[in-house]
């Protein structure tokens, strides 16, 4: 059975942890993290990610950017984006989708709803 | 809902944030009455915004509320909204003592009402310094020329920190430097140290050109007062360029353009929910009612006043009037013609006008006649809300999703025809909403929506139209997903859909051959047989509408006429053949020479009044033998804001006539909606202007 | 697919489904029973054309009208001569003659003018709307035995228009497909 590699990129150790831990527990998943938006950009060349999911308030280069990079680069573009947003701040959520996330998700949320809507996006068992 | 070891983690991560913030509010503090660091109030609101998240994340509300709030001013604060003075600073050392404070009794396992107390308070004077003035209308941004690919992806306080540098009048620079993917975050570190003293980087895009593998670009924008020649000693390897393709008001700076980004359209500000749905979400009004008020749950078999009628009876009363109508129209014609040759002659003369005296009469009396049966051919839309409503509970019991169906507006009256034939498309639609509108319970929670989503059927009278809508409140259209598709099946082309915009976009769902069975599951969105909904309603002479916005849900509006039945129309010839366009969708005749014709990108237009108009050669659209003519009659036909002009041969006047919509092999003729019967028992066929009109100003419609 | 999908997949939407009838309502028109070989009744229309005698079972056969006057219709279907006026209700009046390969091309035909003393309309029942076909003659109601139906022979194109074919007192007589002679 192939792996599906899933990058998180979020700089809140505590909320990484969070959900490595949840999304570690599906089959078939392999988790990798990335604490910045420039380590996401290290890390990108060395995987074939089938998923990133990126925070958006990062210190180096926001979410929104590196979505953008992600979108635009040849040799990522294909892959899909899951935007994570805070409660109040639509307009993060459709710049995100606008600039070609998949999916959106809203802080504060219960690791097993993310943990769901990974295992029927990489349509997982 | 945290773990033990989480909870530590929470506790030692919240606690580098506060001490982060303690010593920017510190340096704050200390520089008070000075200009702030642009910088650092920016560090300032995400360490509360990284906070609030945080906390958010780990079920800590009390810290979470009190970080929004602070947020929400430090968010005022950065973009400019609001003053940096003595009681700000002092509420936002108070808020972090209270940060603090609380952080501290989470981590002890102990609750502070006294503390909270406090917090409380403090959260509502933090509420009201967030309350600044608005930002001035005028964009400089515009005016400075940006190129709007780069604009896409700036944030809010970006941008502003772009038009605080416009505003100052510094130089706007472009800085690109190419590192290798090993060591680029020292190098732009390095590099920022540089550029920092110089002016201020108001933002860092990383960029896939050039694309070599080992390799990433950057381009930093920059604003700077220093000459051109200071800035190139900081740069060591790294390119500058002028940022705008315009100078920057009151700043002249001669620059090289800059070379054509990859586009993507410029954006508009996003609509709000409300400005683009077709009614808004201003309440829906009651209908209004009818002599026979109805409860919301009675039926017409309630009610003792009424009567069952055959609606085969019905129809032969139709006709029986339509024929009425033509002998109307017949002995006016005879009551003119003998008026006009009377002169001269008094019998005929004083007859004529006899004549026309009694055919004022009938006029009158078949108005009356005319709206009696018509009235009795109304019936209210919950005859088919109340069988869609038994549906749809039986489908959501199914489909095992937790949904709401709000169904209002059924005693709406509509003409029987229309009613029985709307049926389908509203199945339809509402069958889309809850297998493919409404998002599964996590997604749902994960986009923060209750869990039990909303599907909603509303019926309204608006002047002599009924407005339907049929909506959710689920996932919404993915537009780069409907963009995508409609040029894959070639209904668009690349460039195209690039240009539409967003409504124009999202009607592209009605083409046939939008998507198969097989894709939609795919998208959160819908396609199966949306064209067969659109061309079904537009035989009923009403139009559908969609409004989407990926995340708030999707509505669509069907408007309809009251009633089909008996409509005025204007008859025209074209090759010797007759006519009948709904007068309704008239808006004027023209009279045009064919000399006075031009041509735009091969198409033929006409002017009237100072507006240039497509002239349509109704003859040639039919495809029927032409002759060469020096003028036509001009037919401006609109929906909407679009007008074109059908151009025909004769003008035979206006008539009142009985439509009979063209069913079952006959529906799918293009541009014709029905028929209807003249004097003379011909058959004469109805235009459909709706389904003209997007004919004609489809893009691929060439005149040909 | 699931199992859910199974069953909602009985209520999908589909652009040539007769959907009315699971909004349970009471139909207005009888349905028509499924016409196969085996259960077709005996009695049949014959009527001419171009010379051959065809036949259509006398259930599907609505009224016989004399060709009247005929409207034009833009853009419709080759085979659509054009719409007719039968006391009020607007039918489309087809030529089967092409889709028989008897002719060359669909006939324009206005009104009786164009056409011979004996052309007439036969009118039939049809779920997908009732049509009228223009016939060059009319023979007469016939009582066929379809155990003796043949099947036709190699005839080529127009095959499938053709549901077979039956003998009597030396007449061939071709039983038509409705559905496709009218397609």
């Amino acid at each position: 059975m192939s792996v599906h590699k899933v990058l998180i990129v979020e700089d809140s150790r505590a909320t990484r942890e969070l959900l490595a831990a949840a999304l570690g527990e599906l089959d078939g998943v392999e988790v990798h993290l990335a604490i910045s938006g420039f380590e996401a950009l290290k890390v990108l060349p060395r995987h074939r990610f089938a998923l990133i999911i990126t925070d958006i308030n990062m210190p180096d280069i926001n979410g929104l950017e590196l979505i953008n990079f992600v979108k635009k680069n040849p040799h990522y573009k294909e892959t899909p984006l899951f935007v994570v947003t805070t409660e109040g701040r639509p307009q993060d959520r459709d710049r995100g989708l606008q600039l070609g996330a998949a999916e959106y998700v809203v802080k504060p949320f219960e690791p097993a709803d993310i943990s769901a809507l990974v295992k029927r996006y990489l349509k997982l068992g | 809902m945290a773990t033990e070891r989480a909870l530590d983690e929470f506790v030692t991560e919240a606690n580098e944030i506060l001490d982060q913030l303690a010593k920017d509010l510190f340096v704050l503090d200390q520089e008070r009455g000075r200009e702030p660091d642009p910088e650092r109030l920016n560090a300032i609101f995400r360490g509360a915004h990284s906070l609030k998240g945080l906390s958010a994340m780990f079920g800590v509300d009390r810290i979470s509320r009190l970080a929004h709030r602070a947020e929400d001013v430090l968010d005022a604060l950065r973009l400019g909204k609001v003053p940096l003075d003595d009681r700000l600073i002092d509420t936002l050392i108070e808020t972090l003592d209270m940060l603090q404070a609380l952080l501290a009794r989470v981590s002890q396992g102990t609750s502070a009402p006294d503390i909270e107390a406090g917090a409380d308070h403090l959260q509502d004077r933090l509420g009201d310094l967030a309350k600044g003035r608005a930002n001035a209308a005028e964009d400089l941004l515009d005016q400075v020329g940006l190129d709007p690919a780069m604009r896409s992806v700036f944030t809010e306080y970006e941008e502003h920190r772009l038009r605080e540098n416009v505003k100052k009048g510094v130089g706007l620079w472009k800085v690109r430097a190419v590192y290798s993917l090993e060591d680029f975050d020292a190098q732009l570190a390095a590099l920022n140290a540089r550029l920092k003293p110089l002016g201020e980087v108001v933002s860092t895009l990383p960029s896939s050109q050039p694309g070599d593998e080992a390799s990433i670009a950057f381009d930093l924008v920059f604003g700077s007062a220093r000459p051109r020649a200071d800035l190139e000693k900081a740069l060591e390897g790294a390119t500058l360029a002028p940022l705008t393709s315009r100078p920057a008001p009151e700043v002249t700076k001669v620059g090289r353009p800059l070379p054509p980004e990859t586009s993507s359209p410029a954006p508009r500000p996003a609509p709000k929910w409300d400005e683009t749905s077709a009614s808004g979400f201003s309440p829906f009004p009651e209908s209004p009612g009818s002599a026979l008020r109805l409860a919301p749950d009675a039926s017409l078999r309630s009610l003792t006043q009424t009567v069952r009628v055959d609606i085969a009876r019905l129809d032969g009363l139709m006709n029986s009037i339509g024929e009425l109508l033509l002998i109307r129209s017949n002995i006016n014609r005879l009551a003119e013609s003998a008026r006009q040759v009377g002169t001269g002659v008094a019998l005929p003369k004083l007859w004529g006008q006899e004549l026309q005296r009694e055919a004022r009469a009938l006029e009158r009396k078949l108005d009356e006649l005319q709206k009696g049966v018509l009235d009795v051919r109304m019936v209210p839309l919950g005859q088919v809300f109340d069988k869609l409503t038994r549906l749809m509970r039986r489908l959501v019991r199914e489909s095992g999703k937790d949904v709401d169906f709000e169904v209002s507006g059924g005693d709406v009256e509509l003409d029987k025809l229309i009613v029985e034939e709307l049926s389908d498309p509203l199945m339809h639609l509402l069958r889309n909403s809850l297998d493919h509108g409404i998002e599964p319970p996590e997604v749902r929670r994960l986009h923060h929506k209750p869990t039990r989503g909303k599907i909603r059927l509303k019926a309204r009278e608006q002047g002599n139209q009924v407005i339907i809508e049929v909506g959710d409140d689920g996932g919404g259209m993915d537009e780069a997903r409907i963009r995508q598709v409609a040029v894959e099946r070639g209904l668009v082309t690349e460039a195209q859909a690039q240009e539409l915009s967003r409504r124009d976009l999202l009607n592209l769902v009605f083409l046939p051959g939008f998507s198969t069975r097989a894709d939609v599951s795919e998208m959160s969105g819908r396609g199966v047989g949306l064209d067969v909904v659109k061309t079904n309603l537009q035989r009923l002479s009403g139009l559908i509408d969609i409004d989407s916005r990926r995340g708030d849900g999707t509505t669509f509006t069907l408007t309809l006429p009251l009633t089909l039945a008996i409509i005025r129309a204007l008859m025209v010839s074209v090759s010797g053949r007759t006519y009948a366009v709904p007068l309704s969708s008239v808006m004027e005749i023209v009279s045009v020479r064919h000399a006075d014709l031009k041509t735009i990108e091969r198409r033929e237009v006409f002017e009237v009044r100072g507006q240039t108009l497509p002239f349509v050669r109704l003859g040639r659209v039919f495809r029927l033998p032409e002759q060469p003519r020096e003028r036509s009659y001009v037919v401006i036909i609109g929906l909407a804001q679009q007008r074109i002009g059908l151009a025909v041969d004769e003008l035979l006047g206006q008539e009142d006539i009985v439509t009979k919509p063209l069913s079952g092999r006959l529906r799918a003729v293009p541009g014709v909606s029905g028929a209807t019967e003249l004097g003379d028992r011909r058959a004469v066929l109805v235009l459909d202007v709706g389904a003209l009109m997007e004919e004609l100003l489809r893009p691929q419609a060439a005149a040909s | 697919m699931s199992r859910f999908a199974e069953l909602l997949d009985r209520f999908f939407y589909r652009p040539d489904e007769a959907v009315g009838a699971f909004l349970e309502l009471a139909p207005e028109t009888e349905a028509l029973p499924e016409a196969a070989p085996e259960e077709l009744p005996e009695e049949f229309l014959a009527f001419e054309l171009a010379g051959e005698t065809y036949a259509v079972p006398i259930a599907t056969v609505r009224e016989i009208q004399k060709v009247g006057d005929v409207t034009e219709v833009p853009r419709a279907a080759p085979n659509l001569i054009g719409l007719i006026n039968v006391r009020g209700e607007m039918l489309p009046l087809y030529d089967v003659k092409r889709r028989l390969d008897l002719a060359d091309a669909v006939p324009v035909v206005r009104s009786r003018k164009d056409v011979g003393r004996g052309a007439r309309v036969v009118l039939v029942k049809d779920p997908e709307g009732d049509a009228g076909i223009l016939v060059d003659r009319v023979q007469g109601v016939v009582k066929l035995n379809l155990s003796r139906l043949e099947s036709a022979p190699q005839l080529g194109v127009e095959r499938d228009a053709v549901a077979g074919l039956s003998r009597k007192d030396g007449h061939l007589y071709i039983l038509l497909d409705l559905e496709q002679a009218l397609s």
